[in-house]
């Protein structure tokens, strides 16, 4: 089976004397049929840098991005074209990707013409309307309107609209509701759950919130200081994380339900910060100095990701790095 | 044992060149003594208005337009807060009021260690060095900060130890009401997760009561004993957290928490149209042309916040007892 995106031993280092890892050894696959990948982590994990990375805004330290077996960095201006028009992406802010002096419905006029989606400026309308209606927008609300004019969650929804228009196979998706109200959240991510089903349009999701990936089911890849700890099915992986970093920030969600608050309190006793342990080198489990489970090996050297046997059926593949489980 | 914060009819807006345009609209609210309030609300509902009303923080053109705020302390005094000078109002804050505004963590001085911005403020408010850096120690021991970050610049700290640094500072001077405002909004689940619980035990050990204001319901749900719903400016309902989350009665509220994104791959549906501004805040009850409960009476007269049994209030027509002996 081929893949639609394949990153492989991804690697960027920032910085000259003091080195920074902001990515470490990633490796993961999108698959050609409609799925949705969610890439968390908290700040820092590198989860920003991987979709910049993808995107082609940098050129990674080592490793390479293949979409549908090609190089992205390739010189091929041709493929180039194709692979902008095919990946498409939607970023945090929904307020500065907007240009204030122009009405907000530019967005949708310029993909139109760039890539000449109308033929005549009666269907140019007729696509932005339909655009609009696919994500939940009407188009009086919005067309003839400037960009201060609509809220944060309207306008993110028209940057969906622009991204129906382009008919992607694939989102990138960088923190798309971090800014939208809650209200909102539900129905943006309804679009992208429409997109894959009605669209075969797949996304890769990223995200601090380990509520919407929950919701927006697919599969998971969990992510610190950047390496990937684990990977599964995103149900599977929530209801029972195998990784100790995994176990600790499923259960640090704030659940929306008073009766299943947090059992542990993890406010005793002294604070392991992230980075405690810059000292003792890359090479080992990044997550010792604050794993309750560490082990002399974890100093050792670096856990690589492995298959790993999980009792339920349903589950194709979890893959875990950690000592625990080899 | 009456209320430490009573809130009446509390009214703040913006100051325009001919009018003011209301942004927190007669709000009625009590503060109970050692309980965690959660007011919630989507951004632009008067939630932080609120929060800087009640530490007598508007600054122009934000202004109080009328109602009162009565804090009634252990010792037996009691305070109008609106009728204070600014003398005393100086006096009252940090001792028995705090607040953390939203992003505070950021306003730390770049250029001071942490010991001089901690110390200064108590030293402001009449204690000496030594008594002022024993205090800020035990503060910081409050958020499990080790006394040596004293020495410290902000810039070597991390954000949550930077965020702790802000709550010890809001309690060295263990005050009876702390008001925090999206505390933990920019940081990651598990040190939010730590610096929640933190909170909560600071309101054990100090006795203190956290008027806390967010955004995200599951912050309210994890640590809060009573939630207040802000709608445009108003609160909608009010009560126990089980309460609200388990049978919320504006039709509001269940949308609020209709909307959030469950487990299970079940659908929600978002809640259709956008929340009013105030300078468009619709006659009679703010929430009727969202409502899919909506009657004529909506559209006219605004709904009062009214008791509804277990320490339960809704500000809806629909649980007012004469339309409640009709249906």
């Amino acid at each position: 089976m081929r893949d639609l995106l394949a990153v492989e031993n991804l690697q960027q280092v920032f910085g000259g004397r003091t080195r920074t890892y902001a990515v470490d050894g990633v490796n993961f696959r999108i698959p050609e049929e409609p799925t949705i990948v969610s890439l968390v982590g908290e700040s820092g994990s590198g989860k920003s840098t991987i979709a910049r990375i993808i995107l082609g805004l940098l050129r990674p330290t080592a490793g390479r991005v293949l979409y549908e077996g090609t190089d992205i960095f390739t010189r091929d201006r041709k493929w180039r074209r194709k692979f902008r028009s095919e990946v498409q992406a939607v970023f945090q802010d929904p307020y500065s990707v907007y240009n204030p002096v122009y009405k907000a419905e530019r967005v949708l006029k310029l993909v139109i013409r760039k890539f000449g989606l109308a033929k005549s400026k009666a269907e140019a309308q007729a696509l932005m309307e339909e655009g609009l209606r696919a994500v939940d927008l009407r188009p009086e609300e919005v067309l003839g309107r400037h960009p201060h004019q609509l809220s944060g969650g309207q306008r993110q929804r028209l940057m969906l609209a622009r991204v129906y228009l382009m008919r992607p196979r694939l989102i990138i998706a960088d923190e798309p509701v971090s800014m939208i109200d809650a209200g909102m959240r539900a129905s943006f991510l309804n679009i992208l759950l429409d997109f894959r089903e009605n669209h075969g349009i797949s996304t890769l999701f990223i995200t601090h919130d380990l509520s919407t990936a929950m919701y927006l089911g697919g599969e998971i890849i969990v992510l610190y200081q950047g390496r990937i700890m684990e990977r599964g099915r995103t149900r599977g992986v929530m209801q029972d994380p195998q990784h100790p970093y995994a176990q600790l920030l499923i259960s640090s969600i704030p659940r929306p339900d008073p009766r299943r608050r947090w059992e542990e309190d993890l406010s005793a006793g002294p604070l392991a910060e992230i980075g405690a342990g810059i000292s003792a080198g890359r090479d080992r489990c990044l997550f010792a100095e604050r794993c309750p489970a560490v082990m002399d090996r974890c100093w050792g050297a670096r856990p690589h990701l492995q298959a790993v046997d999980v009792e339920k059926a349903s589950e194709a593949s979890r893959d875990v790095a950690c000592y625990l489980y080899s | 044992m009456p209320a430490l914060l009573e809130i009446r009819g509390l009214s703040a807006g913006l100051q325009g060149r001919r009018s003011i345009t209301q942004v927190v609209s007669h709000v009625d609210l009590d503060v109970q003594r050692g309980e965690i309030l959660g007011v919630v609300g989507e951004s632009g509902c008067g939630k932080s208005t609120l929060a800087t009303a009640i530490m007598r923080l508007l600054v122009p053109p934000q202004v109080l337009q009328s109602g009162s705020m009565t804090l009634r302390l252990k010792d037996g005094k009691s305070y109008e807060l609106l009728d204070l000078p600014e003398a005393d109002l100086r006096q009252l804050r940090w001792r028995h009021l705090s607040y953390i505004p939203q992003g505070s963590m950021n306003s730390l001085n770049p250029v001071l260690r942490i010991e001089r911005q901690m110390t200064d403020i108590l030293i402001q408010h009449g204690l000496t060095r030594e008594e002022a850096l024993k205090r800020s120690i035990a503060a910081l021991e409050l958020v499990n900060l080790e006394p040596r970050l004293l020495d410290s610049y902000p810039h070597e700290l991390s954000g949550g130890m930077r965020q702790r640094v802000i709550i010890a500072a809001a309690v060295s001077m263990r005050p009876a009401l702390i008001v925090a405002d999206e505390l933990t909004t920019a940081l990651d689940v598990v040190t939010q997760r730590q610096i929640l619980q933190e909170l909560a035990g600071i309101r054990d050990e100090l006795g203190a009561t956290i008027l806390i204001i967010t955004h995200d319901m599951g912050v309210v749900a994890q640590i809060a004993d009573r939630v207040a719903v802000m709608y445009a400016g108003k609160v909608a309902e009010l009560g126990t957290v089980n309460g609200i989350f388990e049978s919320p009665l504006h039709p509001y509220s269940q949308g609020l928490i209709g909307s959030i994104p469950r487990e299970g791959g079940q659908r929600v549906e978002g809640l259709p149209g956008e929340a009013p501004s105030p300078w468009n805040y619709p006659a009679g009850c703010r929430f009727h042309s969202r409502c899919p409960h909506v009657i004529d009476r909506c559209r006219a007269e605004a709904p009062a916040l009214l008791p509804q049994g277990e320490g339960r209030w809704a500000a809806c027509h629909l649980y007012e007892p004469e339309v409640l002996s009709n249906a």
